[in-house]
């Protein structure tokens, strides 16, 4: 099909003849856009980050349950799962969560193995000011709970409530570096043995086993296999959170997209009623127009240039607000959907990521429908007789 | 063509290129670098928790990949989903497996 300029002339004259309206629904429009693109925009974000750290994870996590509650498991059973074929290692880790009443903040204690050399390695690279002193325990914090901590005067360490009464000291070593801080911002990482004494764990207890597998083929028979040793516990294999993950946001996303779509539907509904009982003014004008010798498809050609035209500056002005309210305002008011109300807040700056599946996918559910919801009307008047129409 | 066709013309070229170039600025300036990827790598392997400090107001938010079923109810036992965050983001669905 030739483009015809002298239809986009009458089009955009068209438009402009009337400013108001259309200045008013290309408002709306570029609104909804707006808004539909930042959440699906976040949401990409929160997902490519998740993604980028999966493969740096172990390939199977087992936790005890007990009556559906998870429970310390036996260090014992590290032994027992390293006699499996094909596992590579197995690690008891010691982790949880420590309540800071005076701050109301809840934060993640990690433990590691007392600092080995290439945990200390891992840990130099990823930590600003990192310096150990031998001999005493000592922790990497996240930099929102650094911040937390300066705010209640712990600067140099930290006193730890113990189960049992009386307190214990750990010295701040250093602070995760800003680029890891959407993973590491409410973290403490500490040595073992000082994390079973906060949260009084004997040293034949642990949290949970992590497992690592060489190969990635036997990943479901090692898998199997451990289901049959430890029928009490809960085998997570890295495919599950990957599956996990692309479900983060389920059905509950789903129906803030179910509402969104309702309003989408609704804009368009009033749209294509609208011009479906266009008004006799607009009639009058295809009327005319076939009069004066216009075709059924100049008249169609001439309503798709200024619906699409509306619209898709609707389109990219909704998409470069969304992309510069997303990543470089942080999506104010949008990521407390995301956030929610907790006290330890970690900066909202998510990657960029270029997403053309989002981009196509906001395209096609609001551009062809607004073209859509123009041409349907405007082709069942032009197919009527002009003089019909015009009288 | 007339005037005020032109400049609208001109209006969405400009709309488009300045699309395209905060695409390019974004990918420059706040894509996730490589040696930022190394380091969350680096971090998520030494504690081996996978999920992100989002939203640290419950433990099954916070760490949902391995919450499991009950640490909802840990929270309160009478009310199961009271946290705005919930609403984009709640437990794993790995929590339902026995």
């Amino acid at each position: 099909m030739k483009i015809n300029f002298y239809l986009i002339e009458f089009a955009i004259n068209s438009l402009l003849r009337q400013r108001a309206k259309n200045f008013f629904i290309f408002f709306v429009l570029s609104l909804l856009i707006f808004v539909l693109a930042s959440f699906f925009f976040v949401a990409s974000s929160i997902k490519h980050e998740l993604q980028t750290t999966l493969s740096a994870l172990p390939e199977i996590t087992i936790q005890k349950l007990r009556g559906g509650r998870h429970v310390d498991i036996d260090t014992s059973a590290v032994d027992k799962i390293l006699q499996i074929h094909g596992v590579s290692d197995a690690v008891a880790r010691v982790w949880g969560y420590y309540h800071f009443e005076n701050a109301g903040v809840t934060f993640s204690l990690v433990g590691i193995d007392a600092y080995e050399m290439q945990y200390k390695e891992s840990l130099q690279t990823i930590a600003e000011s990192f310096s150990l002193e031998e001999g005493k325990p000592s922790m990497v914090v996240g930099a929102g709970l650094y911040e937390v901590f300066t705010q209640n005067g712990y600067e140099e360490y930290f006193n730890f409530l113990l189960p049992q009464g009386g307190m214990k000291q750990i010295a701040v070593a250093g602070v995760f570096d800003g680029a890891t801080s959407l993973e590491s911002n409410d973290m403490a990482v500490l040595p073992k043995e000082a994390a079973r004494e906060i949260f009084e764990m004997p040293s034949t207890k642990a949290t949970d086993i992590v497992v690592k597998v060489a190969n990635p083929e036997e990943l479901p028979t090692v898998a199997a296999k451990l289901r049959l040793l430890f029928p009490d516990a809960r085998v997570i294999t890295k495919e599950d959170l990957e599956v996990s993950y692309q479900n983060i946001f389920d059905y509950k996303s789903g129906v803030f997209l179910v509402l969104f779509l309702v309003t989408l539907l609704t804009f368009f509904m009033i749209i294509y009623d609208k011009t479906n009982a266009l008004e006799s003014e607009e009639k009058k004008e295809i009327g005319i127009l076939k009069a004066l010798g216009w075709r059924v498809d100049d008249v169609l050609q001439e309503k798709f240039y200024e619906s699409f035209l509306i619209s898709f500056f609707a389109y990219l002005t909704g998409i470069a607000s969304a992309l510069a309210f997303v990543y470089v305002a942080n999506a104010p008011l949008l990521r407390g959907v995301f956030e929610g109300y907790s006290m330890l807040r970690t900066p909202f700056e998510l990657p960029f990521v270029f997403d053309l599946q989002t981009l196509s996918l906001v395209f096609f559910l609001t551009v062809p429908l607004y073209v859509g919801a123009i041409l349907f009307p405007s082709w069942r008047v032009a197919t009527l007789d002009a003089d019909e129409v015009i009288r | 063509m007339n005037n005020k066709s032109k400049k609208v013309l001109v209006a969405l070229a400009l709309l488009v290129c300045g699309t395209i170039a905060e695409l390019f600025y974004l990918q420059h300036a706040k894509a996730m670098s490589e040696e930022a990827r190394e380091k969350k790598q680096l971090f998520v392997s030494l504690t081996s928790l996978p999920d992100l400090a989002l939203s640290t107001e419950a433990t099954f938010v916070r760490h949902r990949s391995l919450s499991d079923f009950f640490s909802i109810y840990k929270d309160d036992p009478s009310l199961r989903e009271y946290f705005p965050s919930t609403f984009a983001i709640s437990h794993a669905k790995t929590a339902l497996k026995p």
